[in-house]
């Protein structure tokens, strides 16, 4: 693990999370009672309610839970239509929604082995991460 | 607590209106005064569920319009919104109201406007009620949302893309028997099938339309239900909720929720989904329906795709589900579906409801489910009373 040591046992932020996106790392949350992970923010354990926290990076390396095909979008994605979006269920216990990158559309299967790689746009306040073929 | 009783139900035509959200509200609030014998000095409050108010409407502090252009405007009058379950919320919170003895009489209801926006601007705007920081920066889209479950239903039990056709072609079929039905003709399996792809494997004829509409609900105490012709009593009702970010769900081919509601509302009511004789259910999307009728517990996990497809919830079979049209035929004003939801249960346990009525239906059943599943509403409504 190479997660940044964790100055107490608050949550990580959002911002912190995504800080961690844009600079291609996965820091999610893991609770010191019981060993619950969560993908950020939760103040509360959602298994024990304890509050006490640590940040925990994963690897990056998941399966497709679920994949769809967005055809009709939202207004302002028109011009990127149509193009995917996953949900990726990680070993290490959470799963994670984003778009991918370098999989062919029809290549999408529930169980297919993806990476994380990186944010689709590192300048965005809120940068959606995405999902590769790992070979 | 004291017993509830529905006493009067209205609800608009649902489809394009020229109208605005209190304009159709007053007309669905009208007939349901009409339909309860009663006068409107006895409504005591307004609980209504909107959701798009400010996009479709520029409205916010929509309950006090809506008093207003009823011509009502002294009442305490509260919007609410849980996404596409509002005024099943609504609902239960003014249920309380009345079990409490603060109140003996009700308004109930919902209304919404989303045609006056164009399809790309209202899939947009709907997609607020997915998650802000992970979801739609992602750009899902509600199709999108439920095209992921069915994803996960697929593999998981192998529920078929024939199977979600199924649905749309049986809910099409109880529309035509709906006047207020958004849609009044018929499909076919190869037709939906062969609708344009929004979100794979969704196709447009798997999903609701974009409606204009309005509905309410006159609900009373028993000392004021029992003087009236014939009251509906509202024998349990519960809300529950789930993760709100998908990536959050434990299982996406369940909809957790709905199990937890139901599990409270039929313990409430003493009863189970054996006993239910007709239930109007949260078809949004045609895998929204398999996913219910088994949280339901109206068929075995994983067992509503082929239900679907052998006809067991069509009328005529086990268990009739949706014989308004559901959301698929009926539309889905997304902030009046939940009351619309009660004024067809109403309308079947009194015998009215023409030639879709489930003949000796007794017990009924309501599921709304708001946004990406994570709020379901579960009330169960009975001819006698508890």
């Amino acid at each position: 693990m190479s997660a940044p040591a964790a100055v107490s046992g608050a949550p990580p932020t959002l911002k912190e999370f995504f800080d961690g996106v844009r600079a291609g790392r996965l820091v999610v949350q893991r609770c010191r009672g019981c060993g619950e992970p969560a993908v950020p923010p939760r103040a509360l354990c959602s298994a024990c309610h304890g509050r006490e926290w640590e940040r925990a990076a994963i690897r990056g390396e998941g399966e497709v839970a679920s994949f769809t095909v967005i055809r009709v979008p939202p207004g302002r994605l028109v011009a990127e239509a149509p193009y995917a979006i996953v949900v990726v269920r990680f070993p290490e216990g959470v799963s994670l929604l984003g778009r991918t990158t370098g999989i062919p559309l029809e290549a999408l299967r529930v169980g297919l082995p993806v990476r994380f790689a990186g944010p689709a746009d590192p300048a965005a306040e809120l940068p959606v991460v995405t999902f590769a073929p790992r070979v | 607590m004291r017993n509830v009783a529905v006493i009067g139900v209205g609800v608009t035509k649902f489809g394009r209106h020229e109208r605005t959200c209190a304009e159709l509200f007053a007309e669905a609030a009208i007939d349901a005064l009409t339909d309860a014998e009663i006068g409107p000095e006895r409504i005591q409050g307004l609980y209504v569920g909107n959701v798009v108010g400010e996009a479709g409407e520029k409205q916010l502090h929509m309950g006090p319009q809506l008093a207003s252009a009823l011509g009502i405007p002294a009442v305490p009058a509260t919007r609410f919104e849980t996404a596409c379950a509002s005024s099943h919320a609504a609902f239960r919170h003014a249920l309380f109201e009345i079990a409490s003895g603060a109140a003996d009489v009700l308004l109930v209801g919902g209304t919404e406007r989303v045609l006056t926006m164009p399809t790309e601007r209202s899939t947009e705007v709907f997609a607020y009620a997915s998650d802000a920081v992970f979801e739609q920066p992602a750009g899902l889209t509600f199709p999108g949302v439920f095209a992921l479950i069915a994803c996960a239903h697929m593999a998981k039990y192998g529920t078929t893309e024939e199977q979600m056709a199924h649905v749309a072609v049986k809910n099409h079929r109880h529309g035509t028997l709906n006047p207020k039905a958004q849609f009044q003709k018929t499909i076919t399996l190869e037709q939906v099938l062969a609708s344009a792809k929004v979100a794979d494997p969704l196709k447009l004829y798997d999903c609701c339309p974009f409606s204009d509409g309005a509905a309410a609900v006159l609900i009373a105490s028993e000392e004021v239900a029992r003087r009236t012709r014939k009251p509906v009593w509202v024998l349990g009702s519960a809300q529950a909720g789930d993760a709100m970010c998908l990536h959050d769900k434990r299982d996406l081919s369940r909809a957790l929720a709905t199990e937890r509601a139901a599990q409270t509302a039929y313990r409430q009511a003493g009863l189970g989904p054996r006993d239910v004789d007709v239930v109007e259910l949260h078809d949004c999307f045609t895998i929204a329906e398999i996913v219910a009728t088994e949280g339901l517990g109206l068929v075995e996990p994983g067992g509503g795709g082929l239900a679907a497809e052998k006809g067991e919830t069509s009328l005529g079979g086990r268990i009739p589900v949706n014989t308004s049209g559901g959301l698929k035929a009926k539309g889905h004003p997304i902030g009046a579906t939940g009351a619309a939801q009660i004024a067809e249960i109403a309308t079947q346990l009194r015998g009215e409801a023409g030639p879709r009525q489930v003949e000796g239906a007794k017990v009924g059943l309501t599921h709304t489910l708001g946004g990406n599943t994570a709020t379901v509403l579960v009330s169960v409504f009975g001819g006698e009373r508890r």
